[in-house]
């Protein structure tokens, strides 16, 4: 009994994990600018892809390049494959910042505008995604997770060595995140710039290098995210990001918006909900998952860890 | 007013290709067009894949076929695909396109679910439809124009459960496990679960899954708690690779019985060298000997090399043979002379469900209503090679069933199978 809830709560963790590394993205983005990148849940499905491609992986029969992969001895490990994907997802954040929000931010576009632009820019990735690797799913190649057995035993409970991988990157990225935010000077200038960007300019911070910044990072997380996914369950086609990017968005308001604690703690709390429910009723899954959404917000408006806002007239 | 309505009439008549004359043969618009609607899209793809071979390949094997001496020419046919993703609204999109385009026939949509959805529309403006790989109890049906060459779940899923039996009498343990939200999966769950009713079984456990899902550890985790020896899986094929990988890699190492959704080789990457060993019953095997089978084999080995075609390939080809043949048949009574679009359908459909074919399938041919009737069923396990990467569908059982696959009965359409 006590292994079967041991068992449940890594997994819930594990998939919190990812949910809480694709809500910190958003987090990133909106601390800065005070909107959501829609385009996130594409880049999510964009990481899964590169780091299929760098550990050697091969483009499918409905491809553009079919049969095409990267010759063998330049295929990758997957740990450096993860790493490198993530960092390229990172600089395709950048160019997502240039083509969706730059423009607008130039002319000071209401909020709502930078939705349309981001949720078109997402689309045009996962279809470009597609018209490149073609819809199918992608299996990580054999013996991507060489040397490590299918399954460990924790406490009793068994457990696939790929969720444990899974969470203990996630861990590892969150950790790293923090300590950066809180104790490097391009993470303080970041908060600075979160906190309030025209007097973080006034102070000699550069708030565009530092939204550029936000939007590398953020892509990185996304794109980390993917790879772990696909390593974990393969990527069932483009649209794997999406998925994920509407749980991200959901832990990015439970956890309060703009929190990078609260989007921890959101992306944990909606992965073991999910985790708990049994599955004859996993039917329920997400309504349940919402429902703890609602209930979060009609207690604390603001989300688990959010600041409440208060407007100056 | 009356001026109006009668000239928006006209126009509207002229723009249903149903009432214009089919062209004779020679002329530049003599080929008449067999429309294909298959998922090469959405998480229904790797069955789309797998389709458009089979469709391409018959197409091939059908304008290379020599004419006899003394034959008549033959009618030209031009087969032009459409994407009908792997949900409704694709499909209906897909439908009303090839027939505002004035296909002649329609082979498809991918899914049973799908079907349903876009089916009434060709019975409506009465164009003939072929099911290649809608398994659901219905499909037919639905209407006069809807026939289909894929046996429906209830003949072919209970075998795969009496191998699984036969190879371990002393089973007592079974663990259930379908997506909810898919019709196929619930529909095909429900037979399974009265087959291992009629063997004395009832499931330990019958878990619920989503069709979108691919991570199944919480379902998993509850399976291996009450210690089964025999689990039965009913889900698509992307997330049936998952789960039969998830399963044994969490440690289950007793008998998997899946069904027909993982009926493709495009599983064998995802599952690997965990899909070794599972049992699956299946509407075709590349072992039978007839020459049309040696054809299609032959076909199909030329463009995948060291490759068996997959069951889901077969019936695509057996989809098209089978329009093929019947307008060929109707071309050589003259059946085309001064018809209609219109009119050519429904005397296609009528060609269709009257003749006997001899596909890969081995014989077929229709019942009134439109239903399959096949003669062989078989039970394969697949056998993955040593990389893990492909494998095959080895052929283990045979059943030779004579009478009908389905009775000659109208239930009401049930939402289910691919």
């Amino acid at each position: 009994m006590i292994e079967a809830l041991l068992q449940t709560l890594l997994n819930g963790a594990a998939t919190g994990g990812v949910y809480a590394l694709v809500a910190l993205g958003y987090t990133l983005v909106f601390s800065v600018l005070g909107v959501i990148n829609f385009a996130l849940g594409a880049l999510f499905s964009l990481g899964g892809y590169l780091t299929y491609l760098l550990m050697g992986g091969a483009i499918s029969a409905n491809g553009a390049l079919p049969g095409w992969g990267l010759p063998l001895p330049l295929a990758l490990p997957f740990p450096l494959a993860l790493v490198l994907a993530a960092l390229l997802t990172g600089l395709a954040s950048l160019v997502v910042e240039r083509v969706a929000f730059s423009p607008l931010r130039r002319r000071n576009a209401e909020p709502l505008l930078y939705l349309i632009t981001s949720l078109g820019a997402g689309l045009a990735l996962v279809n470009l995604l597609q018209m490149l690797m073609g819809a199918e799913g992608y299996a990580f190649p054999a013996g991507a997770l060489a040397g490590l057995p299918a399954a460990v035993v924790v406490g009793g409970a068994r457990i696939r060595s790929v969720q444990v991988l899974l969470l203990a990157v996630c861990a590892a990225a969150v950790l790293a995140l923090t300590l950066w935010l809180e104790h490097s000077r391009s993470g303080r200038a970041l908060r600075a710039v979160a906190e309030d960007a025209t007097t973080a300019r006034l102070l000699g911070i550069n708030s565009d290098a530092m939204l550029r910044l936000a939007f590398l990072v953020s892509g990185g997380l996304a794109g980390l995210g993917g790879g772990l996914i696909g390593v974990s369950i393969s990527l069932p086609g483009p649209y794997v990001g999406i998925g994920y990017g509407l749980k991200g968005l959901a832990v990015l308001v439970l956890g309060g918006l703009g929190s990078v604690p609260g989007a921890i703690a959101g992306g944990l709390l909606m992965g073991l909900a999910e985790a708990l429910v049994p599955g004859e009723a996993s039917g329920w899954r997400d309504a349940l998952a919402f429902a703890i959404l609602f209930a979060v917000l009609l207690l604390r408006p603001n989300g688990l860890l959010g600041r409440r806002l208060v407007e100056k007239v | 007013m009356a001026t109006t309505v009668g000239a928006l009439a006209i126009l509207g008549q002229q723009a249903d290709p149903a009432t214009k004359r089919v062209a004779p043969i020679g002329q530049p618009d003599g080929a008449l067009t067999i429309g294909a609607v298959i998922a090469l899209t959405g998480n229904a793809n790797l069955y789309g894949q797998d389709q458009r071979q089979g469709l391409d390949l018959a197409r091939r094997w059908a304008d290379a076929l020599p004419l006899a001496a003394g034959d008549p020419p033959r009618r030209p046919l031009k087969l032009q695909l459409e994407d009908g993703g792997s949900d409704e609204a694709t499909a209906i999109a897909a439908f009303n396109l090839l027939i505002k385009q004035g296909a002649l026939a329609l082979i498809g949509p991918t899914l049973s679910q799908q079907a349903f959805a876009a089916d009434p529309i060709a019975q409506r403006r009465g164009v003939p439809v072929v099911a290649p790989s809608n398994t659901a109890t219905g499909i037919p049906q639905i209407g006069h124009f809807i026939s289909r060459v894929s046996a429906q779940s209830s003949v072919i899923a209970p075998l795969s459960i009496a191998e699984a039996l036969r190879r371990d009498p002393h089973v007592k343990r079974v663990a259930v496990i379908y997506a909810q939200d898919d019709a196929y999966s619930t529909a095909e769950t429900l037979i399974f679960q009265k087959a291992l009713k009629a063997s004395g079984l009832a499931p330990v456990t019958v878990q619920r899954t989503q069709l979108a899902d691919n991570d199944f550890q919480i379902p998993i985790t509850a399976i291996l708690q009450l210690q089964p020896q025999l689990v039965v899986i009913s889900v698509q094929a992307v997330a049936g690779g998952n789960l039969i990988r998830q399963l044994r890699e969490l440690g289950y190492r007793g008998q998997i019985v899946v069904g027909n959704g993982l009926n493709t080789p495009n599983i064998y990457p995802i599952c690997q060298r965990w899909c070794d060993g599972i049992l699956i019953a299946q509407a075709y095997s590349p072992e039978l000997n007839t020459p049309i089978n040696r054809t299609f084999l032959q076909l199909f080995k030329d463009s995948n090399p060291g490759q068996s075609p997959p069951q889901i390939t077969a019936q695509a080809w057996s989809a098209y043979q089978v329009l093929f043949e019947a307008v060929q048949r109707l071309q050589r009574r003259g059946g085309f002379d001064g018809l209609t679009l219109g009119q050519a359908r429904a005397a296609l459909m009528d060609e269709l469900l009257a003749g006997r074919y001899d596909t890969p399938l081995g014989p077929i041919h229709f019942q009134q209503d439109g239903e399959l009737v096949q003669g062989s069923f078989y039970v394969a396990e697949v056998r993955m090679d040593p990389g893990g990467r492909t494998g095959r569908f080895a052929l283990v059982r045979t059943d030779t069933v004579t009478a009908p696959t389905a009775p000659a009965v109208s239930p009401a359409p049930s939402p289910s199978a691919r």
